[in-house]
């Protein structure tokens, strides 16, 4: 049973390792998180204390190569420390999202009659309130963490998971291996974890991706309103956010980079999400 | 395989950074002949359109713009100046009677009226005093500047003269000066003879009939500028025209009998849905006085080399952040004297509002004001100071714990212990509920919060829309009472009358003691202030309740940065007060 599966994995990794595109996603991901979490490591900085008396150094003043923000905190060192927070945070409310979403969906769709009515009916209404407005409102709630973040942004991001699943669910449970087993006695909880979620993997994996870069960018809307983690965390939205109040100072060096790379980020995970919807096809793994 | 996901998230993300640049280069090039010049007798002001012209303030009306609006068309009885230089800060050159005669021991104000007229040419006589004293008084409960105990309740005894002389007895004797600046300032005389020609109002059903007419008018703003009632007043202007939500245009009063004639023609008062939207129209031209937003005080630059001059609008006002005694767990740390006085020193008010606010704002140092423009932290009992705040803390058992957590080593209520009440092992660890959308503020407390942190204080800040709203004033060791420090000054915490007493403030059980400060020294001074004729009682109140610090002062920010075009004359100095009057204003 096993060498099936491993070669299935082997091919969509071929097809995924064909795709360029893919793979630059996937290392400018790689550099991106490296920069994050190994960088201070190499650059030292004190992100926590502020320096009234260094604001706005240009970039290339001795020991601040990106110059420093509007309270003296060294912008190299904060970009590695915002990093954190937005890599953290879309990995985490970006899997959150997608697993709940994936049983929601699974169940629902598998089940079906009045169970899936009610069930899809909560996507519906909590789809048809804007997500950012849900945010706002209980970010405004309760004190914003990297914890609530990643839990207010996943408590919500799951809508669009369960439909996909659902949708496959729907179609994953009238066919013939999924009616032998259930022929054969087996239970409708053992369909959905040995049937429907692995056969719905490679739709779930594909949408997971963009469900990381959405959380980025969910986490950078929030801070860009004042709703993100407050101060000495830092995030890349909340910095373009600063930078952006500071653009017609001239400190340019408070918005751009930030900005290319939250760009960077959500370009890395579409490509990457991209070259795995390719690995997973089928089709194109028996070319 | 780019998918239109992917053109859409790449699109979002491009432009936000992009939106600061393109700001720029949008609106950097807009036509500047939609104002400037156009017409040399009239001005364009940044203005939200007022709601209310009755001129006695209701419930949920009570904005600044209404009250400016008000004060246009009717001229209050007196107006105030806070140079110091006038008896009670009376601006003689605007009210329209002189300064109270203060007999019987300081509870008799005898008051004569000047020679003054309504726009039709009918005199400006104490009947329409009368008339509005009857109006406020049979309709106290839905006057907006009435509070329990104040005016009209604190008047024992009404009279009027003549035409032109009235007095009033008080209960009891009051610090002339408060009761001039904080009281009298309410009385704006209403034309009775054309709002109660059959002198309805001198009984108190037929003041609350009249007053139901008046209010229902007032409710009916788009017959404002059709309505026979508003045609008669008193102020420099008359309405014009008026667009419910839009576009608002005084015209010159003809017939003015003041001495501040307007000397323009019209003043279009025009409003903008945000901040945002107004300030594109500003940097294009289009209006000659408006107000640069806090997001937007770099472009001061930008402004002036469009023409404009960039002027802060100092407020009388203070600002604070709000420490809640009632807080079970962290009350008993805040009535620690020198635990404030620690927190305090570790305010950089002087950097703060040099760095962080461009220079706009200013150090408050007590309750009353400094003289406005002041920016200097001079007369504060309390500099930044880390070493002795840390002495402080050392000296009454704290373990100081630089970037860690300080804890109570010594509890107990001698000198050298942590004071009552305060337990072994207890941390300084606060929330701060601040507001959201003041990027000056956010850096603001980000400086605070490292600053707290290097004496082991952990601050944590959390941002709210609205945080008066959630944090009231809760009964002492209120179980449910969770809010620690509230900041809710990004454009002043509390804005004066013209004398600066803290009866609504800092008094025992004062309606904005949010934090349930009690002291009976304090409470005594403030009770001098407003009850006796002393004039140092305000100097005795102030320097006390400085040094004992009710709550910890913050950097003052300016009530609003104005850009107005350099040819317009008259603008300044601006009302510390937050009046504006257009009358002054004039082309170079």
């Amino acid at each position: 049973m096993t060498a099936p599966v491993r070669s299935r994995w082997r091919l969509g990794l071929g097809v995924f390792a064909e795709n360029r595109l893919a793979l630059v996603g996937a290392g400018i991901f790689l550099a991106l998180a490296a920069f994050s979490f190994l960088g201070p490591f190499v650059w030292h900085t004190d992100q926590v204390h502020t320096d009234l008396a260094s604001v706005h150094l240009d970039p290339g003043t001795p020991g601040h190569p990106l110059g420093t923000d509007g309270v003296g905190y060294d912008q190299l060192g904060r970009l590695m420390l915002g990093g954190q927070t937005s890599i953290i945070v879309g990995l985490a409310a970006g899997l959150l999202a997608t697993l709940v979403g994936t049983i929601w969906g699974a169940v629902a769709g598998f089940v079906g009659g009045w169970v899936d009515s009610a069930m899809m009916r909560v996507v519906d209404a909590m789809m048809s309130i804007p997500a950012l407005f849900l945010f706002m409102l209980l970010a405004a709630i309760v004190t914003p963490s990297v914890t609530m973040l990643i839990v207010i942004i996943g408590a919500f991001a799951w809508l669009g998971p369960a439909r996909l699943v659902r949708g496959e669910a729907l179609s994953l449970r009238t066919r013939e291996y999924v009616q032998a087993m259930r022929g054969m006695g087996g239970t409708s909880g053992r369909a959905v974890r040995r049937h429907i979620v692995p056969n719905a993997i490679g739709t779930v994996i594909v949408n997971a991706t963009f469900q990381v870069a959405d959380a980025i960018l969910y986490v950078a809307y929030l801070s860009f309103l004042g709703l993100g983690v407050p101060p000495p965390a830092a995030n890349w939205g909340g910095m373009l956010s600063d930078g952006l109040a500071d653009t017609y100072s001239g400190h340019w060096w408070l918005l751009y980079p930030p900005g290319i790379a939250i760009i960077l980020i959500v370009l890395a995970f579409n490509f990457i999400g991209d070259g795995l919807r390719d690995a997973f096809e089928v089709r194109l793994r028996r070319r | 395989m780019m998918t239109s996901r992917l053109l859409r998230t790449v699109a979002v993300a491009a432009g936000a950074i992009l939106v600061g640049t393109g700001l720029v280069a949008c609106s950097g090039g807009s036509s500047e002949e939609g104002g400037k010049g156009a017409s040399k007798d009239s001005a364009t002001v940044a203005f939200r359109t007022p709601n209310w012209i009755l001129p006695i303030s209701a419930p949920g009306f009570t904005q600044g713009e209404n009250a400016i609006f008000t004060s246009a068309l009717y001229r209050p009885l007196y107006s105030y100046q806070l140079d110091g230089t006038a008896q009670y800060n009376i601006d003689a050159n605007r009210s329209l009677a002189e300064p109270p005669v203060v007999s019987n021991g300081g509870k008799t104000l005898t008051i004569t009226l000047k020679d003054d007229k309504w726009s039709d040419g009918t005199a400006l006589t104490t009947k329409d005093i009368q008339f509005w004293y009857a109006l406020v008084t049979a309709n106290k409960d839905k006057w907006a500047s009435y509070r329990k105990g104040g005016f009209p309740d604190n008047i024992a005894d009404w009279s009027v003269k003549d035409d032109k002389t009235f007095s009033m007895t008080t209960t009891q004797a009051y610090n002339p000066a408060w009761f001039v600046d904080n009281q009298l300032n309410r009385i704006t005389p209403l034309p009775a003879h054309a709002w109660d020609s059959e002198g309805a109002a001198s009984t108190p059903a037929g003041a609350k009939k009249v007053f139901e007419t008046l209010t229902a008018a007032a409710k009916d703003p788009k017959t404002y500028d059709a309505n026979p009632l508003w045609k008669v007043g008193s102020g420099p202007w008359k309405l014009e025209k008026y667009v419910p939500g839009g576009e608002v245009t005084l015209a010159a009063q003809a017939s003015y009998s003041g001495r501040d004639k307007p000397k323009l023609a019209k003043v279009v008062l025009r409003p903008f849905t945000g901040d945002d939207a107004e300030f594109n129209v500003l940097r294009a031209g289009q209006i000659d006085y408006g107000y640069v937003p806090a997001a937007n005080t770099s472009q001061k630059s930008y402004l002036e080399s469009k023409d404009y001059k960039v002027s802060p609008w100092y407020g009388w006002s203070i600002t604070y952040l709000q420490l809640n005694y009632s807080n079970p767990k962290t009350g008993v740390l805040f009535k620690q004297p020198y635990l404030r006085q620690a927190m305090q020193m570790l305010i950089d008010q002087p950097t703060i509002s040099k760095v962080i606010w461009a220079g706009m704002a200013a150090p408050t140092c007590g309750p009353v004001p400094p003289k406005p423009g002041t920016t200097d932290a001079s007369g504060c009992v309390y500099k930044f100071d880390p070493a002795a705040a840390k002495q402080l803390l050392e000296s009454h058992g704290w373990k100081v714990t630089p970037d860690g957590q300080t804890t109570c080593l010594t509890p107990g209520a001698a000198d050298t212990q942590c004071g009552e009440g305060v337990a072994a092992g207890q941390p300084l660890t606060f929330t701060v509920t601040s507001q959201t959308g003041f990027a000056a503020t956010t850096k603001m407390f980000a400086e605070i919060k490292s600053q707290m942190a290097k004496l082991g204080i952990t601050l944590t800040i959390k941002e709210v829309p609205d945080s008066v709203a959630v944090t009231p004033a809760c009964k002492p060791a209120e179980a449910t009472c969770g809010w620690d420090m509230s900041f809710f000054g990004s454009q002043g915490s509390w804005y004066y009358p013209a004398f600066a007493s803290g009866e609504r403030l800092f008094a025992t059980d004062a309606p904005v003691n949010l934090g349930s400060y009690s002291n009976p020294e304090a409470d005594k001074l403030i009770d001098a202030t407003q009850f006796s004729g002393d004039d140092s009682a305000l100097t005795a109140y102030n320097d006390f309740l400085a040094k004992d610090l009710p709550v910890l002062w913050m950097p003052n920010p300016v009530y609003q940065i104005s850009a107005y075009r350099s040819g317009l004359q008259g603008v300044e100095p601006q009302d510390p007060m937050n009046s504006m009057r257009f009358q002054d204003w004039s082309w170079k």
